[in-house]
């Protein structure tokens, strides 16, 4: 058994040697030290026009075996992977497929009538209620033991700008969504644009103060004070800079991006990177314990052509069955989502937990999610839902069949896997049985 | 008294002073006043802690001393003494002349005020784009189009331009020929900013809009700054957003607008501006064209130093510095953001390194108002992309240490000492009469040295003046005179003044604006009319409320009111409510008000301050009678005998400036003895034969111009010689009392005043 890192430096810190450890191992606090809180996160990554169902799904409950083709990327993963088939979407009410499926898919509850019209059946409004992932955040934010700087961070990847329930999976309330940044750049800006800002200040004022000193040299006596006064000022603000930049206490350093990269569709790949990067580096630094990645949006359209695809992604999603390229095409497509899942729990696993056993996937769930349980038949029937890591005491390794249960009621078991014991979410009719078992 | 004839011998003896000869003032000073006011007259922390000055002459305060000093024992410093010893002190320090002399007023180095650094950092963007010019017509530019399916727009109904946007259609239809079942409209134009200040602004609409106010994405509709695109059950819903705007500028203004099979329509663009109440948005307001977006700095700084009565940038503080610091910062971060929008540079520009150079070198050298030397190119310049491989990285660099120099926060630098030379003049212009940087205009006339004769600066005077910023400038001048953004409680007890609300109190300080505006760009420009004209600005809601024939809608026009007799500022219920309490008048406030503002009177704070108590009186007194009560003790009377008879003679105008004839059931009396700053009487019947009065008084002009000069030089006006004052007002009487020659002078004066700092050896 290998002695946890954060036992080595802790008694390392208290000045005790490697030759004392079977000694000082049997103390009670420095047990107790050890599994106080560690840390829970979540992440939900959605991706749109449902999923190929025979490429993905097991072919029967229990623990699992081979992975189908569009999980192989995710191969390394088994063993912390959780497939759970036969979860619905029950929502019905206001609003086309996508929609309901978008909006209600974290919140499980009606949206709202309103005047955003889609394909069919009623224009509709928000959703009326709050998202799980919220849900989660507002109650960790509530404990002191597990509140961060921003709680939660919503991040995009080619995400349209426009603000309707196509677009939006996460809810702060009724009628109240909230927008994720797809934006590297503005993310970066975020999290570190103070630090940063900083940092360029504190290089530059020494300039300042040598212009100053220049100019005070030639002016009369009495305005020379005026400028000695600004001088002092500057002095001190500079010095206050470098003091506060070398205490910066960040875990991991502000990672650098690429200044060159435009955010165009053909850059998504590496925007989907940055965005991932930025993420992990934002909860390595206990920045937040909820996250989001929303690729695209219900109905997305893109046309991924770092894949050979050029016909956008929902046209596709429409093809029938027989259309044997389009099905192709359509397993590409949800294989890079699955690749880009990888890349995250990959970097997440590289990462050990501080203060815990374990790497930092050891300690976060990732949700994989989609608006739609295939696409072209729009069914909202066995919702792709995957779960991926450590940390919510699930039993992990296995394959699920519900067979038609409602959504509600997995939203329902990773509020309780936080310890957020919810009697019900969102429509309370979905929710009334409760959480599924899973651990 | 004669002398013995032997005393030759000892007349030096006797001449030093003595019972026998003329008294010494300086001698009784120190033996009976000394004590108490310093040797200096600066005060005594212990006994009388206040500088001995003011502008009693020699008589009057021979006559105060003779009377009241010293303090408990006023017998001893009287008759020829107490003459005597006023000379003296009139001489050495009390007098305004002496308080000169003594520490005679320089030209100082100060830095941008608030409002400079603003206006001075849209203004370096701006020289990038095209200048804004605000047209006269007013309104929004809209195109309403049917749409099909869901907000496709279909048809190009009709182009109209809409005064306000405050449309409840209900079921119907906003023209003929557009469909119920769905139809959009976009709206395009700017928004034309009063004041500096947050703004509030709210959209409201039983559909779907998008408002996009000074987009630096164009008229995209993403990202809009209010999205009130979602509706719920084709219910009223409604959402704000605020945002800091430059008083005299114009906002790009879109608004998109649909609706689509829903049976209730309406749409309602809202602000409430800073000091304001919610409204629809006024189309004094709107303007149907669209101009270029304006970079405004939001960052709060602190306020600005205003003990000399008029804002100037002469302390720095660490909040300054610090605002100063993160403003730039915050700004620099916006320009890289939006560096194709607002610099004019092309995509291929932008990764040219050389291109990004000479931009540097351009915003350089207009931040700091003249062409850079060497050693200001190499720091700001060249440094900074020699040293740094990524071009764009230098231009971040460069532009944060322009906005950080003292180059660009203390104007005078840009100054030569002696003889101003072009570029002086074209900084001194364009801080004077717009507190801003100089214009393409101005630059080329310095570059091409043009800006150093008389009538080459009078004509660049003349254009400039007719520019809106000057009118800006001008706006806050009567702001600050007439101190109508200072917090008053305007709030009065409803169950005496019903229907004296908020809505009426914005109306009334519109009304007031709108007066002295049309009074100083009006032909003659006559200061005279600002205390004597007749009329009021007056709308539907405002002509109710005071009784004057029915006016129809929210505009303001210029009426008369019979029966009530109105002197300009003087009368304007917003100021005779301004300065009243809640359920009464104040013949004090006014009076006080008046006498300072207005009539150039030195008062100084009371002695004993004592609060008005309306219980403590008698109920059946009125309120001249109370007030007089109160202020009759001779220590009040010093400044209250000018107080006073000001106030008295507005008691025909209750606590909201409404026409009254009795107070308290019994009839008003507004007749007054006015006494003037040589201590002579005037019978005063009313307020319009005070005015009449304060329009030929040397101290309300003197006060007029000094007040002028203040706000747009930010310098006292004895730093540019003793007899300024003079000479200006000599000259403002001669053109008519008119207030823009007054500026054009002033202006002349301070653009062409030599430096006589002695330059220090250059090291």
């Amino acid at each position: 058994m290998t002695i946890p890192r954060s036992r080595r430096t802790f008694l390392r810190d208290l000045g005790l040697s490697g030759a004392s450890l079977p000694f000082v191992a049997g103390l009670p606090s420095l047990q107790a030290a050890q599994n106080q809180n560690p840390r829970q996160r979540l992440i939900v990554v959605f991706s749109p026009n449902g999923t190929l169902p025979t490429q993905f799904w097991q072919d029967s409950p229990g623990p699992l075996k081979e992975l189908k083709a569009i999980l192989q990327p995710l191969a390394p993963f088994k063993d912390r992977m959780l497939m759970l088939k036969g979860l619905n979407n029950k929502i019905r009410g206001d609003g086309d497929g996508h929609q309901r499926g978008m909006s209600c898919l974290l919140t499980g509850i009606e949206l709202l009538p309103g005047n955003i019209q889609g394909g069919s059946d009623s224009p509709a409004g928000w959703a009326s209620g709050i998202s799980i992932d919220q849900e989660i955040r507002n109650f960790l934010q509530k404990n002191p033991a597990t509140r961060t700087r921003f709680g939660s961070l919503e991040f995009g990847v080619a995400v349209p700008a426009r603000a309707d329930n196509w677009t939006r999976m996460v809810y702060a309330g009724s009628n109240k969504p909230v927008a994720p940044v797809d934006d590297p750049y503005q993310m970066l800006n975020r999290l570190y644009g103070q630090s940063k800002d900083r940092a360029t200040l504190a290089g530059l004022l020494d300039d300042v103060r040598e212009d100053l000193t220049k100019v005070s040299s030639r002016i009369s006596s009495e305005d020379q004070k005026r400028l000695k006064e600004h001088l002092e000022l500057v002095r001190s603000m500079e010095s206050e800079l470098k003091r506060t930049g070398d205490e910066s206490a960040l875990v991991h350093p502000e990672p650098e991006l690429d200044p060159n990269i435009e955010l165009v569709n053909d850059n998504t790949p590496e925007i989907s990177r940055m965005q991932i990067d930025l993420l992990v580096n934002s909860l390595a630094n206990d920045m937040c314990r909820v996250a989001s990645l929303q690729y695209m949006r219900s109905v997305g359209q893109a046309r991924m052509r770092w894949l050979d695809v050029e016909e956008g992604h929902h046209h596709l999603s429409h093809e029938p069955d027989k259309n044997k390229n389009a099905q192709e095409k359509l397993l590409r497509i949800n294989q890079w989502f699955a690749a880009e899942i990888a890349y995250l729990a990959s970097k997440l696993d590289s990462l050990p937990e501080p203060g815990a056993e374990g790497s930092m996937l050891d300690h976060t769930t990732i949700m994989w999610t989609n608006e739609l349980g295939k696409g072209n038949s729009h069914s909202q029937n066995d919702i792709p839902f995957l779960l991926l890591g450590g940390g919510s005491k699930f039993k992990m390794g296995q394959s699920h069949d519900f067979d038609g249960q409602p959504h509600n009621r997995l939203l329902l078991s990773l509020a309780h896997s936080f310890g957020h014991e919810i009697q019900h979410f969102g429509n309370k009719t979905q929710s009334k049985d409760g959480p599924l078992q899973l651990t | 008294m004669r002398l013995p004839f032997f005393s030759f011998v000892v007349i030096p003896f006797l001449m030093t002073g003595s019972a026998l000869g003329q008294p010494d003032g300086r001698k009784i000073y120190v033996t009976h006043c000394a004590s108490c006011h310093g040797d200096k007259g600066q005060g005594n922390e212990e006994e009388y802690d206040e500088p001995l000055w003011g502008r009693k002459s020699v008589e009057s305060l021979s006559r105060y001393i003779h009377r009241s000093m010293p303090e408990e024992k006023e017998d001893t410093v009287i008759d020829e003494d107490a003459h005597a010893v006023a000379r003296y002190i009139h001489e050495e320090f009390y007098s305004p002349a002496a308080q000169l002399r003594n520490r005679p007023p320089r030209i100082e180095l100060l830095r941008l005020t608030n409002e400079q650094y603003r206006q001075s950092a849209a203004d370096l963007i701006e020289s990038f784009k095209r200048p804004q010019t605000i047209i006269p017509e007013r309104g929004l530019r809209g195109r309403y189009f049917n749409v099909e399916k869901m907000n496709k727009e279909k048809e190009h109904v009709l182009e109209r331009i809409d005064p306000v946007i405050n449309f409840d259609w209900g079921s119907g239809v906003p023209a003929e020929k557009i469909n119920q079942n769905g139809f959009s409209v976009r709206w395009s134009g700017s928004l034309l900013a009063p004041e500096t200040g947050l703004y509030q602004f709210r959209v409201r609409t039983h559909n779907s809009a998008l408002f996009l106010l000074n987009s630096f994405r164009g008229d995209d509709d993403k990202n809009s700054f209010i999205d009130a695109y979602v509706s719920t059950r084709n219910e009223s819903h409604e959402k704000s957003g605020s945002k800091f705007l430059l008083a005299g500028r114009g906002y790009p203004v879109f608004l998109r607008y649909f609706t689509y099979k829903e049976k209730v329509a309406s749409l309602h663009l809202e602000w409430k501006p800073p000091g304001g109440i919610w409204e629809a948005i006024p189309n004094d307001y709107l303007m149907p064209e669209v101009l270029d977006t304006v970079t405004v700095v939001g960052t709060k700084f602190p306020p600005d130093d205003r003990s000399l009565g008029y804002e100037r940038g002469s302390g720095v503080s660490k909040e300054w510095q610090q605002a100063t610091t993160y403003a730039a910062v915050e700004l620099v971060n916006h320009l890289i953001t939006y560096l194709g929008t607002v610099s004019g540079l092309s995509k291929e520009q932008r990764k040219d390194p050389a291109a990004l150079r000479s931009y540097a070198h351009q915003f350089a050298s207009r931040a700091f108002r003249r062409p850079l030397n060497a050693e200001q190119q190499e720091t700001f310049v060249d440094r900074r992309f020699n040293n740094q491989p990524d071009p764009m990285v230098a231009l971040r660099h460069s532009m944060l240490l322009v906005l950080t120099s003292p180059h660009f926060l203390y104007p005078k630098l840009a100054e030569n000492n002696g003889p101003p030379d072009d570029y002086t003049v074209a900084s001194r212009l364009a801080l004077i009469l717009w507190d801003g940087l100089p214009d393409k205009e101005l630059l080329h006339a310095a570059g091409t040295g043009k800006l150093n004769q008389p009538e080459q600066i009078s004509t660049q005077i003349q254009r400039m003046l007719h520019n809106s910023k000057t009118r800006r400038k001008m706006k806050g001048f009567f702001n600050r005179w007439l101190a109508l953004d200072e917090q008053h409680d305007l709030g009065k007890d409803p169950s005496l003044f019903p229907g004296f609300n908020e809505r009426l109190v914005a109306d009334l300080r519109r009304s007031l604006e709108r007066f002295v505006d049309e009074v100083a760009w009006s032909p003659r420009s006559d200061y005279r009319e600002l205390l004597l004209d007749q009329h009021l600005y007056l709308n539907e809601r405002l002509a109710r409320f005071y009784e004057a024939e029915p006016l129809q809608g929210d505009t303001l026009q210029r009426v008369t009111l019979p029966g009530r007799s109105n002197s300009g500022i003087l009368t304007h219920p917003f100021l005779l409510a301004a300065h009243a309490y809640h359920d009464n008048t104040s013949p004090i406030h006014r009076g006080v008000f008046i006498s300072r503002k207005v009539l150039g009177r030195l008062l100084k704070p009371p002695v004993e301050a004592v609060t008005f108590k309306d219980e403590e009186f008698d109920p059946s007194l009125t309120m001249r009678e109370k007030v007089t009560k109160l202020t009759k003790a001779t220590s009040c009377m010093e400044c209250h005998k000018i107080i006073n008879p000001v106030g008295f003679s507005l008691e025909n105008f209750d606590a909201v400036g409404r026409h009254r004839v009795s107070d308290n059931e019994k009839p008003v009396n507004t007749k007054s003895r006015y006494i003037d700053e040589d201590e002579t009487a005037f019978q005063i019947g009313n307020i319009r034969e005070l005015a009449e009065l304060a329009a030929g008084s040397k101290p309300a002009h003197e006060k007029f111009i000094t007040t002028l000069f203040h706000h747009f030089t930010k310098q006292s006006i004895n730093a540019y010689g003793l007899d300024t004052t003079a000479s200006l007002h000599a000259k403002f009487i001669k053109s008519g009392y008119n207030i823009r020659s007054l500026l054009v002078e002033l202006t002349t004066l301070a653009v062409s005043h030599e430096t006589e700092d002695k330059p220090l050896a250059l090291k």
